[in-house]
């Protein structure tokens, strides 16, 4: 089921276009808005949340028009990539605050703000002062802020922004545990495409304001038909039985790569390698990577409508 | 009795199936935390310190005059001696601590939202500009008020109390009720509003302090020396911009008391006022939609 829907979205900062007609849906699960900076992400986001108004074209999120009342925000969780906590404060009381404020009442709201901060661990901690939280502590509390009130879907800007890489690898575990646990919808907006490939389900892909590509992740990492051989030691003799078999490699430190391998090439392989008494580490077909779609074409307008994220 | 090896039971996520609340309640959680960062609930002593300072040197005094005035009260020769102030004149003094608390504490309620990026998470939430800027307005109104009419409500009880017959003194002063409240919203609705305005402008709290209390007094002494430098109605124009003028003419006329040196009829002050504060209102809501669309 499609929860957010771009029709044609348009918007202009003066002179300069941040979205040009852009068409995508995003469905449930975790996706990715990827694109550089001024890609259009944020201004996206802010059109999705009701804060600004599109010069042209539509969204619709929840079924709803965001322009109309701010109601629908009730099942919206929003986590900005910016600083937005306050340093005077526990997590615990801002967060029960914070589901106040979007609609639950008092009770259940300490309630569920004790409860997601032990979700995203930081129980132990929830009394003291966010001004005292490491940089990984702070965005734990700003996930659970936005999804306190157990929102239907959750936008969350640059998650990963400020952490180290156990921090974020943590991070994007958390989130790969929200969409898949607590049956929360996510979208992560992010210039970094690693995040993308590890968290999220599908991706929708924006470059200057346009629509350069939507889709599964898996679908836009798929196999392809260069052959990638990764070896302990013995790569230039695999290479000299690959050539007397008739086979042509490019060897790459202790990497081989085979262009245009067919089924049968691989029976061909095999006993080349045992022949070269090479070493073999790991031998797979290479995969694309969300990298190759920023080279490739963008979407055809006629075709954007097409598939959903 | 045997028991068996513990086990824990992870519940796991749970989601929220229960009624959610209308839009006033969001505005309630908003409005409740505005009255508690005014007092300082649930901070450190020295968050406390400012506002109960300003709001005691507000109060104060006049209980001190009203527990002269019932010691000396037995005493009649004593009595007629002291006089305890009139319900405006009192404004004469408090309208300083009035203005002291806005100038120091409406900042709190605005620019450490601003300063943290919090501004970003209510705008995200079901509420609108309106909403948010109108709960913390409304918050520090109701503290400020309550500091600004409990001094006159101290003095009108202990006037009632000293009455030969509180029944029949009631029955001619019933009025001071309507009036007082009258009097303490023309003190604080444009003060609140000034310094909010002034608090929506910056993120630190010492500048919009500053702000507020550099409006008052620059417009008080453009207003005072116009009217030592001009006559008639120039200088009743001129002294328009002195706030705290305009305010005490106001409360004086509320009260019906005398007014000052001024020509000017106490209903132009009240009606100067009410438009001043509704042209700082409008600026304000602008101001707080500009910021949360950033």
């Amino acid at each position: 089921m499609a929860l957010l829907h771009a029709r044609d979205l348009t918007k202009n900062y003066g002179s300069v276009r941040a979205l040009d007609a852009v068409t995508f849906e995003i469905d449930e699960g975790i996706t990715g808005l990827l694109g550089s900076n001024g890609a259009g992400k944020t201004t996206s986001l802010k059109i999705f949340m009701g804060l600004i108004q599109p010069d042209g074209g539509s969204a619709e999120v929840l079924g709803q028009d965001p322009r109309v009342s701010p109601e629908f925000r009730a099942r919206i969780g929003y986590s900005p990539e910016h600083d937005c906590l306050p340093a005077g404060v526990s997590a615990a009381e801002f967060l029960a605050y914070m589901a106040e404020v979007s609609g639950l009442p008092r009770t259940p709201a300490r309630l569920r703000a004790s409860d997601m901060l032990r979700h995203v661990g930081l129980f132990e901690e929830r009394y003291r002062p966010i001004g005292t939280y490491s940089t990984g502590m702070k965005q734990r509390v700003k996930l659970a802020q936005a999804l306190v009130h157990d929102p239907l879907l959750a936008f969350l800007d640059e998650p990963t922004a400020g952490l180290d890489p156990i921090g974020r690898r943590e991070m994007l575990e958390l989130i790969r545990r929200v969409g898949r646990d607590f049956g929360i919808s996510i979208v992560i907006s992010t210039h970094l495409m690693g995040d993308v490939e590890r968290a999220c389900d599908s991706v929708v892909v924006l470059d200057a304001g346009r629509l350069l590509r939507t889709g599964a992740v898996s679908g836009l990492t798929e196999e392809t038909e260069t052959l990638e051989v990764d070896l302990v030691e013995g790569a230039p003799a695999l290479l000299d039985a690959l050539a007397a078999r008739g086979l042509t490699a490019r060897l790459d430190g202790s990497r081989l790569t085979l262009e245009r391998v067919t089924g049968e090439d691989y029976d061909v392989i095999r006993d080349a390698i045992v022949a070269s008494e090479a070493l073999l580490y790991r031998l797979a077909p290479a995969r694309l990577a969300l990298a190759d779609v920023f080279s490739a074409p963008a979407v055809d307008p006629d075709e954007k409508a097409g598939e959903p994220a | 009795m045997t028991t068996g090896p513990a086990e824990i039971f992870d519940l796991g996520y749970r989601g929220y199936e229960g009624q959610r609340t209308s839009r006033w309640r969001r505005r309630l959680a908003i409005w409740r935390d505005g009255v508690r960062i005014s007092l300082g609930l649930g901070r450190g002593a020295g968050a406390k310190f400012a506002s109960w300072l300003l709001i005691g040197l507000a109060l104060v005094p006049m209980v001190v005059l009203v527990v002269i005035s019932a010691f000396l009260s037995p005493a009649e020769e004593a009595s007629e001696d002291f006089e305890l102030p009139s319900y405006a004149d009192y404004y004469d003094w408090a309208l300083v601590p009035l203005t002291l608390f806005a100038a120091v504490v409406a900042p709190l309620l605005l620019c450490p939202d601003r300063r943290d990026g919090v501004l970003s998470l209510y705008a995200a939430r079901p509420i609108t500009a309106t909403d948010y800027v109108g709960s913390r307005w409304a918050a520090f109104l109701t503290v400020s008020a309550l500091a600004a009419w409990l001094p006159v409500a101290v003095l009108f009880t202990w006037n009632g109390l000293d009455a030969p017959s509180i029944g029949s003194w009631l029955g001619d002063n019933w009025d001071v009720v309507p009036r007082s409240l009258a009097a303490a919203a023309a003190v604080v609705v444009p003060l609140t509003t000034l310094s909010l305005l002034a608090a929506s402008f910056a993120k630190r709290r010492a500048y919009a302090a500053v702000a507020t209390l550099a409006v008052v007094l620059v417009g008080s002494a453009v207003g005072g020396i116009g009217e030592e430098n001009f006559d008639g109605s120039v200088a009743d124009v001129i002294s328009l911009v002195g706030l705290p003028d305009v305010t005490l003419d106001t409360v004086r006329w509320i009260f019906s008391d005398e007014l000052g040196d001024q020509q000017r009829a106490g209903w132009v002050s009240g009606l100067w006022l009410a438009g001043v504060t509704i042209v700082l209102a409008v600026w304000l809501l602008q101001r707080t939609r500009q910021l949360v669309r950033e």
